[in-house]
């Protein structure tokens, strides 16, 4: 499914201007040293957390996009940061277990 | 075995804290991977230097081992990695990110002495097995991630860079 698509279908905000593309899985982490050991290239994170090593990690790994739940909004520079590396922004009201629901409804895994 | 191209995966993950101390005296940093339940906080003498605990991070350590020719490379001289954001014209790493240019993002491997008084750095075989990992799995056209030894920087307290570590991560929720 493409971040567009994925938009659209899961209600979520955009927080950044992105390069609409395919993805390729889903992770769940809030914990930086958790995503460079686990998170593949492609994927969605999904996390609360909304500190710029976050960014840092997602990009070494090459994270395609992050999902912040429960409403969390990301400073500034934060996402300067991200949109400088490519990755596409988006937030969503509802919390981790709730939106990860949505994505199995929709048959991302 | 020495015309492998390797295919690295990360080996023998384990998690900790990364603990930094400042040396009242020289000023200067050192830091060590911990995998003690709570990390340690001492302050202590060593020879000319008196350490003190300065923070620690929830953070990761591994090597790599090639899934082709089964070579190990340890990674134990390095407690970390930095995003680096750094502009200082004196900096090495900071001429190299603008020497690379756009899509490449350059990472400084970060070793336990800041000072490097003993003039050890994470090792260069250390550096190569790390470049070619983060960059084998990458799947963005032009995207590029260039890992530097921490010795090319230009002072750990001037030169400006993302810690990857869980830092405040209590304070989030």
């Amino acid at each position: 499914m493409k971040l567009s698509e994925l938009e659209k279908k899961s209600g979520l905000k955009a927080v950044n201007q992105y390069t609409d593309m395919e993805i390729e899985g889903v992770y769940i982490s809030d914990m930086v040293s958790d995503i460079i050991t686990n998170a593949k290239a492609n994927v969605i994170l999904i996390t609360l957390q909304t500190h710029k090593s976050l960014i840092a990690a997602a990009n070494l790994v090459d994270v395609a996009a992050i999902v912040f739940t429960k409403g969390k909004k990301p400073a500034e520079d934060v996402v300067e940061l991200a949109s400088k590396a490519g990755i596409a922004l988006f937030s969503t009201e509802v919390d981790t277990w709730v939106f990860a629901s949505k994505l199995i409804e929709l048959g991302i895994k | 075995m020495g015309t492998c191209i390797h295919k690295w995966e990360m080996a023998d993950i384990r998690y900790g804290y990364l603990v930094v101390e400042g040396c009242t005296r020289c000023k200067g940093r050192s830091s060590f991977f911990s995998t003690e339940v709570v990390a340690p906080i001492d302050e202590y003498q060593e020879g000319e230097h008196f350490w003190a605990y300065f923070g620690s991070s929830q953070a990761v350590k591994f090597n790599l081992k090639c899934t082709e020719c089964g070579k190990t490379t340890k990674l134990d001289d390095m407690v970390g990695l930095m995003m680096s954001t750094c502009d200082d014209p004196q900096c090495d790493v900071a001429r190299i990110a603008k020497k690379e240019g756009r899509g490449t993002w350059v990472y400084v491997a970060l070793c336990a002495d800041s000072t490097h008084s003993s003039g050890k750095c994470v090792s260069e075989e250390s550096i190569e097995a790390l470049n070619e990992y983060f960059n084998q799995n990458i799947k963005v056209p032009g995207k590029k991630i260039l890992i530097v030894p921490c010795s090319q920087c230009c002072s750990v307290d001037r030169c400006k860079g993302i810690v990857l570590a869980d830092t405040g991560l209590t304070e989030i929720y």
